[in-house]
């Protein structure tokens, strides 16, 4: 075998011709063999009844499936006869001639029936930095750093991404980085950011310094949000959180959780596109989910209550409550729930969700941190309040669809909460007024493109070996203690019931 | 489709590594076979599940189809692909557990690739020690392989293995009057082996077509009955692609036993760069860059010629 593999991976025209020769000649006296099988089986039926007639059934089988298929249909004494013994003679004769390798199966004989090919692309070293100009720093942060930047020989404008990497770290480039980089290269979707290639410092003896490189996206949510003197009309965030829903559903479909949605991770070109970035903390989970995940994920102001209460196993449901913060966020301009601590965090979910009993959410005591947290008891004054969500009261513009999409991405339980395929085909989407066409959205200054200088408040997302919040005994009992007065207070705020 | 491709070999890299290698053919695929099986060792020693190995093998062969041999010790690379694997993936091994399981295989402790004829070495601890230093250093190799290893595959360690398919599509069979225990342990058994193959069948087929020679390998081994259709083609491999990678498969056993005559060094413990060099040297082919040469050996020149002249009515020979 190793003898004859110098040549079977050989690829010049002189091989090609040669194997296409080959096949032909092969493919001839095949034909003959199966033709000569055919009348052996039809003069001495007697003889080799058994033998001819499964050939002949074959055949027949074979026509029969190939019309179906609409492939070309090759005329019957074409067809080869089959049985094992046949087959490794077949195989052995496969292996001698170089035709069997890899180099050329696509040109296969025109009698092939249509086989799925898989394309997995090819491999090979990574590029190098220099293949591009820098042209303006966008942010350096808590990720690391990104610049736009533009390729030599196409033109291109890219985003050029700098994995953060620490030379005391023992165990060698961040399991983080590469996951981003592993999940991104796997994505293939309008609303996720494309990662184009990785490309290395120039010195390549030792690999120091790793660039993501990017598809270059003018803007982030964030900071869109922060400058626009009016809120999104309705259509435009019904435009948003249904392309945010594609992405969010493409990356559960594909065993990806994010783990870290928030407006500053989602950019927004200036043709009305939004996409995903930043994978920074995705992972690939199964189903059932593995037993033991980081609870240290998620931005504290969009990470999901059953996260905050210690749930080491969670699913795509925490995603969903993600999007439900971003949602609201895209209504007021505001983050929904900004906690300064866990605690905090927690309080302001209870506020505007109520607090969890038995019939919202069943296993919510067993949570690890639940156990120490003291509720209002039930039959205390504001009880009936307490335990529903003021998500009406507190979108008083929102039309009921719009208060239910949103009530069901903030449902405490995270079996109870939709999931991105529920949300995909709400009512809201179908509501007056239509979501806004992606490109009449207006345009925006764009700051990583220099148009002015980006600045970040999010608090960022935690850090691999953090100590995870042990909330402690916590006494939420007085969260609601001046509500009612502050509902009677507001002005033009509706009681809900 | 992610979950079923894979990133393959490119002909022009197939062919570039067999002709343009200082090394001859019989020592690349030694080497390459040699420490496939390191890897696998090392990986039932860390515990680590078989998918892990297996991805771990599959992209040291991809390294080495870009990178050449002798850049790195064959070890470090070995240790550094399973440690890389392990880390991205959801059992992760520590560098130090890493180091003590490529310190054992490679001392004279340890019977991996010692010839099963002598006695199994008695277990001496000191052989398998490491030193403080001697791990700072294993350390440090293993994290710049680790890069190397993913600044050679553009930093794509995606690997679909065969294994599961294989498990679905002989759910899909009716294999009469055998166990699926049976033939699936089969099947499987063919699919590690082929891990180890020299002619790198992870890189030149993809994994719908690997899974289905396994299945039809174990079948004929088993003798149970196929089914007398063309039965591959519903799992989209073609006749000419099964034939070939069925003998591939099949002939790992011998090429493996002439490997070992080829490459007497093969039976005294794993092979290392010094181990090829020494059997350059033997075979008169080192280029010692001014570097005194044996005596014994021939004139390089006349060797070469002759080396020429062999590589010529080889490939003669295959076409």
């Amino acid at each position: 075998m190793t003898g004859n593999g110098k040549s079977r991976w050989a690829d010049d025209e002189e091989d090609a011709a040669l194997e296409a020769q080959l096949r032909k000649e092969k493919e001839e006296k095949k034909r003959l063999k199966a033709e000569k099988a055919r009348k052996l089986g039809a003069e001495k039926q007697a003889a080799a009844a058994a033998a001819a007639a499964s050939a002949a059934a074959q055949r027949e089988q074979q026509a029969h499936y190939d019309g179906d298929e609409g492939a070309n249909n090759g005329p019957p004494s074409k067809r080869r006869r089959l049985s094992p013994e046949h087959e490794t003679a077949g195989a052995g004769a496969s292996s001698s001639a170089p035709a069997g390798g890899s180099s050329d199966r696509n040109t296969s004989s025109s009698s092939a029936p249509k086989l799925l090919r898989f394309d997995g692309g090819a491999f090979g070293k990574s590029r190098s930095v220099e293949e591009y100009d820098k042209l303006n720093d966008i942010e350096e942060g808590a990720y690391g750093w990104v610049a736009r930047a533009q390729e030599h020989a196409t033109g291109k404008v890219v985003a050029l991404k700098r994995l953060k990497i620490d030379p005391k770290d023992r165990s060698g480039l961040p399991v983080t980085g590469l996951r981003e980089i592993q999940i991104l290269k796997d994505c293939d979707h309008r609303n996720v950011l494309k990662l184009q290639e990785v490309v290395v410092g120039q010195d390549t003896s030792k690999i120091e310094s790793i660039f993501l490189v990017l598809d270059f996206i003018e803007h982030d949510l964030k900071s869109i949000l922060e400058d626009m003197p009016e809120p999104f009309l309705a259509s435009e965030v019904k435009t948003l959180l249904l392309q945010l829903s594609a992405g969010v559903n493409y990356l559960h479909d594909n065993w990806i959780l994010h783990r870290d949605l928030k407006t500053s991770n989602l950019l927004l070109n200036n043709r009305g596109q939004l996409k995903i970035a930043d994978f920074g903390m995705a992972r690939y989970v199964g189903d059932p989910p593995p037993k033991k995940l980081t609870q240290l994920v998620v931005t504290l102001w969009y990470r999901a209550p059953e996260l905050l209460l210690g749930a080491s196993r969670y699913d795509s449901a925490i995603d969903m409550w993600s999007v439900g913060c971003i949602f609201g966020e895209l209504l007021t301009r505001e983050p929904l729930l900004q906690g300064k601590n866990e605690v905090d965090e927690l309080t302001k979910i209870f506020e505007l969700c109520g607090i969890p009993t038995d019939e919202t959410w069943p296993s919510f005591r067993r949570l690890p941190n639940a156990r120490s947290l003291r509720l209002p008891t039930t039959n205390s004054a504001g009880a009936r309040i307490a335990t529903g969500s003021l998500v009406r009261a507190k979108f008083p513009l929102l039309r009921s669809a719009g208060v239910a999409l949103l009530n069901g991405l903030l449902a405490l339980d995270p079996d109870r909460r939709l999931t991105a395929k529920e949300m995909l085909e709400h009512e809201y989407f179908r509501q007056d007024p239509k979501p806004k066409q992606e490109v009449l959205f207006p345009t925006f200054p764009s700051k990583a493109g220099q148009e002015r200088r980006r600045r970040r408040q999010t608090p960022n997302a935690p850090v691999r070996g953090q100590a995870v919040a042990d909330l402690g005994a916590v006494d939420l009992s007085g969260i609601f203690s001046g509500r009612e007065r502050e509902e009677r207070g507001g002005g033009f705020s509706l009681r809900m019931v | 489709m992610s979950h079923m491709s894979n990133p393959l070999a490119t002909p022009r890299q197939l062919y570039q590594r067999r002709s343009f290698s200082s090394l001859p053919s019989e020592l690349q695929d030694a080497i390459f076979f040699a420490t496939q099986c390191l890897t696998q060792a090392a990986g039932v020693l860390l515990k680590l599940p078989q998918s892990a190995t297996a991805q771990a093998n599959v992209l040291l062969a991809r390294y080495w189809l870009v990178e050449p041999f002798m850049s790195h010790e064959f070890s470090d690379i070995s240790a550094a692909s399973i440690y890389l694997v392990a880390k991205v993936g959801p059992s992760p091994r520590s560098p130090r557990h890493v180091s003590n399981v490529y310190a054992y295989l490679l001392s004279t402790s340890s019977s991996f690739f010692r010839s099963p004829s002598l006695p199994p070495p008695s277990n001496n601890p000191s052989s398998y020690y490491l030193s403080d230093s001697a791990y700072q250093s294993f350390h440090n190799r293993i994290l710049a392989a680790e890069a190397r290893i993913l600044y050679a595959l553009s930093f794509n360690t995606h690997v679909s293995l065969p294994h599961p398919l294989a498990v679905t599509y002989l759910q899909t069979l009716d294999f009469l009057y055998v166990r699926k225990e049976k033939i699936s342990k089969r099947a499987l058994a063919y699919l590690n082996t082929s891990l180890l193959s020299p002619q790198m069948l992870y890189l030149t087929s993809q994994p719908n077509a690997l899974a289905v020679a396994a299945i039809y390998n174990a079948a004929k081994d088993i003798g149970a009955k196929m089914p007398e259709c063309e039965w591959w083609e519903v799992f989209d491999v073609d006749r000419e692609e099964l034939g070939f990678l069925v003998v591939a498969m099949r002939s790992l056993e011998g090429s493996a036993r002439k490997m070992r005559e080829d490459v007497p060094a093969m039976t005294e413990g794993m092979i290392t760069r010094k181990t090829i060099e020494d059997e350059m040297k033997r075979r008169g082919l080192y280029a010692g860059n001014g570097y005194d040469m044996d005596s014994k050996a021939l004139d390089p020149e006349a060797e070469m010629a002759r080396q020429m002249d062999e590589k010529m009515a080889a490939m003669e020979a295959a076409r």
